[in-house]
């Protein structure tokens, strides 16, 4: 309906009878451009704030998932059923000797964990989170999103590096070479996708997704890519790092891989960015393949409502599928995964595009 | 390109190297040239002990060995003291050693699986698998009063007759563990990544399993129709009806299917075992050697000596434990001390092999090898 | 005729006497010889080798070797002899890869040499330990200690001083 987030705000404001009023003080100073300024970092504050709130829900959950999977409880005494949980981790955390190695690259050592988390952070930038809820509507969101998680690896690099620790180090070489590999097939299995919209923005990507065929079927991607979602799943598993791709991390080879010298607020830089991602990859999993926020209107509630419900209940369909998965299968070997997606997902993913084309070009879809 | 070789020590504290062992590996990029295993953080000096001991004194430290399966060691000592000094064991104790050491062996092979999967990065299986170990160990707990470290078989017999309603109980225990055995082979048998992890990984041939000395499931993983239980019949084992599990492979998937069958294989044994259990006495009431007997007997049940002194001589006893053949070589001087005593145990053997099957492989299936050889630290340092 | 009897028949030179071990047939070998007797054994079946055993009588050192046959279903035992001033033996690590560690720790633990074992160190005590445990005579009222230095190795000391926290070294 509406075009981003900041013109939602806008519309609230003006049905509220606010807005104009507002607009009118800042106008008489001549600096119109502040309100606007304002607006977008109201924007963003919300956005940190949720994807904050939802980091901290994301390991209450995957606590509580891999406890239910181990006939177990998880936790239970902080706050209702454990929810609380994150807050206490978070204060221990917080507590604890920020540790340094002797022999550590110092700068680089400190900078890492921050270098992880921006993009983390970025990737939801482009991310229509409902109908009108997006921050900024790019005409490129897809090319984006995969520009700005190539970042991370780097991160990961550094992080390893500068550890100066032997484990580190492997952590962080798997990490970027699995990365290189996997974000091949992963942006071809999403290219896919752009030939049917031929946009690459998010928001048009999900407006393609609307609708059903024959009233029952929704217009999801995923009935006309079923090949291109496996690839993309699996692809964004491995990029997430998660079992059974956790070779960045690898507990029982790698001690704890690239992060095995962090300590205090450090470690949970990167533990927040693994939620932060995993949140990220699994939206756009549900943006590209399952309809985004598309979902059936429900009367009386606003459309912005129900759609931000429709995104959420998918997200986390996916997350849960993620956390199950970890929680079912072992780790594969790195150089079994780096077999894999050379010699299997990428010719897999290159045949798929092509008959997807093809298909595309003779109008058949 | 010229790079350098990378020395990488794995251990002692690690998460995979369940304890404190540790692994000097001289690396190319991450395959491993050379694995060196130093061990020895854990020596507590048992053997030395048991020259400062009277033979019933040493039998708790037998316990802290291989503190997984502590029953087959307090027996693999007590036998050896009972070949030594010529005792009898009544019909029901010899029953009730073999009930609970199968049981003791069902639990190992639940921590050794368990511990396999939790090192490839499945966690589930040991949090399944601890779930009916615990029930076992309370089965143990109502029986001798302690869970992991028993003393509970003694020369002469057992310290305890069974409780109330124990039979009952186990056999409750293991209808669950059947129905949980299926979960477990449903969980990982026909996972592909398992398969990927473990097939054609630390593969050792039947010829140089026996000649590094392997014993136990993983020298049965090499297809060596091998065990103590058929070969050197003790006990009560004669009058059993199983078989020894074997495979052929000899690589780290055989040794796990191995474990599984022997745990079926066990299932059985205590089928028999709480079938036929005879009434009786649970303690040999005859006199041995020549020292008085030192403090009360609790009662007429449980007489036994509690020291002794066997005649001069020398033995050696084995048994097949979990993991392997466990033995003891003891030297009796004719004093109430043992003047030697030796502790062959399959933890310390089993992982000479290591070195040979890591070798050209990758630090993953180091791991995986690690963790299908089967090794409790306790047990490897002594 | 048992396995002990067997042994003498192949080699009557190097068997001094054979009788058994409880149960077990065991055969005192010459001490020079127990390379060639080892091997026969194998030959024989014997191809497992249990345990090697180190003892200290205080005027003699034993070295007793436990062999058991998969096939035949048997077990032979053999013992060599040493000098209490200068034990060694022959290392049977040329046939059986397994005797290495059970070698490394006899001479660990008893302090009984084992002339060409490819690696002869210890193993569960630490290089520098002060003494062989399992030996009568070893003095347990000293006290040792061991810290892990800064590449890696032991350090012992009886004095503890090597326990005392290491100095901040700066680059």
């Amino acid at each position: 309906m509406f075009e981003n987030a900041y013109e939602l705000i806008v519309y609230i404001m003006t049905a509220l009878g606010i807005y104009d009023s507002i607009f009118r003080v800042f106008e008489v100073l001549g600096i119109e451009y502040v309100l606007r300024i304002i607006i977008v970092f109201v924007e963003i504050v919300v956005l940190f704030a949720f994807a904050l709130v939802t980091i901290m829900f994301l390991t209450w959950m995957e606590r509580k998932v891999v406890a239910m999977v181990q006939a177990r409880y998880g936790p239970m005494v902080t706050g209702p059923r454990g929810l609380l949980q994150p807050v206490m981790d978070g204060v221990k955390l917080i507590g604890k000797e920020d540790i340094i190695p002797d022999k550590a690259d110092r700068w680089v050592f400190t900078l890492a964990p921050f270098i992880i988390f921006i993009p983390a952070l970025l990737v939801f930038i482009p991310l229509p989170f409902g109908d009108s809820l997006v921050i900024s509507n790019f005409k490129i969101g897809l090319l984006y999103i995969i520009a700005v998680s190539a970042i991370s690896p780097i991160a990961i690099l550094l992080a390893g590096w500068a550890s100066n620790n032997k484990y580190s180090l492997m952590g962080a070489m798997r990490a970027v070479a699995q990365d290189i590999s996997y974000t091949i097939p992963l942006a071809l299995a999403a290219i896919a996708i752009v030939m049917f919209t031929g946009s690459l923005s998010m928001v048009d990507i999900v407006t393609a997704q609307g609708g059903t065929w024959f009233g029952v079927i929704p217009k999801w991607f995923i009935f006309l890519q079923p090949l291109g979602f496996i690839l993309f799943l699996i692809a964004s598993i491995a990029e997430m790092g998660r079992i059974p791709f956790d070779f960045q991390e690898s507990e029982s080879e790698l001690v704890a891989g690239f992060f095995t010298e962090y300590s205090g607020m450090k470690f949970a830089m990167f533990f927040l960015a693994e939620y932060a991602h995993l949140f990220a990859v699994s939206g756009i999993v549900v943006t590209l393949f399952l309809g985004g926020w598309n979902g059936p209107a429900v009367p009386f509630i606003p459309v912005q409502i129900t759609s931000l419900v429709y995104f959420l209940i998918k997200t986390y369909a996916v997350i849960f599928f993620a956390m199950w998965l970890r929680d079912t299968v072992p780790r594969m070997r790195i150089d079994q995964l780096l077999g894999l997606g050379w010699k299997v997902m990428v010719p897999v993913a290159l045949l798929n595009l092509l008959v997807t084309g093809l298909l595309v070009t003779a109008g058949v879809i | 390109m010229e790079t350098d070789e990378l020395i990488l020590n794995m251990g002692p504290v690690h998460p995979s190297t369940h304890g404190v062992l540790r692994f000097r590996l001289r690396m190319d990029g991450e395959i491993i040239k050379n694995c060196e295993i130093v061990m020895g953080y854990l020596h507590r000096g048992t053997e030395k002990l048991g020259e400062m001991k009277t033979y019933l004194q040493f039998i708790p430290y037998t316990d802290r060995l291989d503190y997984i399966s502590a029953m087959p060691n307090n027996y693999a000592y007590v036998k050896a003291v009972e070949e030594l000094a010529g005792i009898e064991v009544p019909q029901r104790a010899e029953y009730i050693r073999v009930m609970i050491m199968e049981l003791n062996r069902i639990v190992n092979h639940i921590v050794s699986i368990g511990s396999l999967l939790m090192d490839l990065g499945a966690a589930t299986m040991i949090m399944w698998g601890f779930r009916e170990r615990e029930t076992a160990l309370q089965l143990f707990e109502q029986l001798c009063g302690a869970r992991m470290t028993f003393n509970y078989i003694k020369p002469g017999g057992v310290r305890e007759d069974l409780p109330e309603g124990f039979i009952p109980k186990l056999r409750e225990w293991m209808k669950d563990m059947e129905k949980r055995l299926v979960d477990y082979e449903q969980l990982i048998n026909d996972n592909e990544i398992f398969h990927m992890r473990m097939k054609d990984i630390g593969t050792i041939s039947a010829q140089e399993a026996i000649n590094y000395g392997l014993t136990g499931p993983s020298l049965r993983g090499s297809g060596v129709d091998y065990d103590m239980r058929k070969i050197e019949p003790y006990s009560i084992y004669p009058d059993i009806d199983f078989k020894a599990c074997t495979r052929p492979e000899g690589d780290s998937y055989a040794r796990y299917i191995v474990r599984i069958d022997e745990i079926k294989e066990s299932l059985q044994i205590l089928r028999q075992v709480i079938d036929s259990m005879p009434e009786g006495k649970i303690v040999s009431n005859a006199k041995y050697g020549i020292a008085p007997m030192t403090g009360s007997p609790s009662s007429v049940m449980t007489y036994f000596p509690r020291i002794f002194t066997p005649h001069a001589g020398e033995v050696y006893s084995r048994i097949e434990a979990p993991k392997g053949e466990l033995g003891f070589y003891i030297v009796s001087d004719g004093t109430t001390k043992p003047y030697r005593v030796k502790i062959r145990s399959p933890s310390f053997c089993n992982l000479t092999a290591i070195p040979k099957m890591v070798q050209g492989l990758r630090i993953p299936d180091l791991i995986a090898a690690f963790g299908t050889i089967d090794v409790v630290l306790g047990d490897v340092d002594r | 005729m048992n396995a002990a009897e067997e042994l003498k028949n192949a080699l009557p030179n190097s068997v001094v006497s054979i009788s058994f071990q409880l149960d077990k047939p065991l055969a005192i070998i010459k001490k020079e010889d127990i390379l060639k007797a080892a091997t026969i054994a194998r030959d024989m079946g014997f191809v497992h080798l249990s345990v090697i055993t180190g003892i200290d009588y205080c005027d003699r050192y034993e070295v007793v070797y436990n062999f058991l046959s998969y096939v035949r279903k048997q077990n032979l035992v053999l013992k060599v002899i040493l000098d209490h001033n200068n034990p060694v033996v022959d290392s049977l690590t040329s046939i059986w890869k397994g005797a290495d560690w059970l070698e490394r720790e006899t001479y660990d633990l008893v302090g009984i040499k084992f002339s060409g074992h490819p690696d002869l160190k210890r193993i569960l005590l630490p290089e520098g330990w002060a003494g062989h445990p399992l030996q009568k005579d070893y003095d347990m009222k000293t006290e040792q200690f061991v810290t892990i230095g800064d590449d890696g190795e032991d350090i012992v000391s009886t004095d503890g001083s090597n326990l005392l926290r290491r100095k901040y070294h700066g680059n």
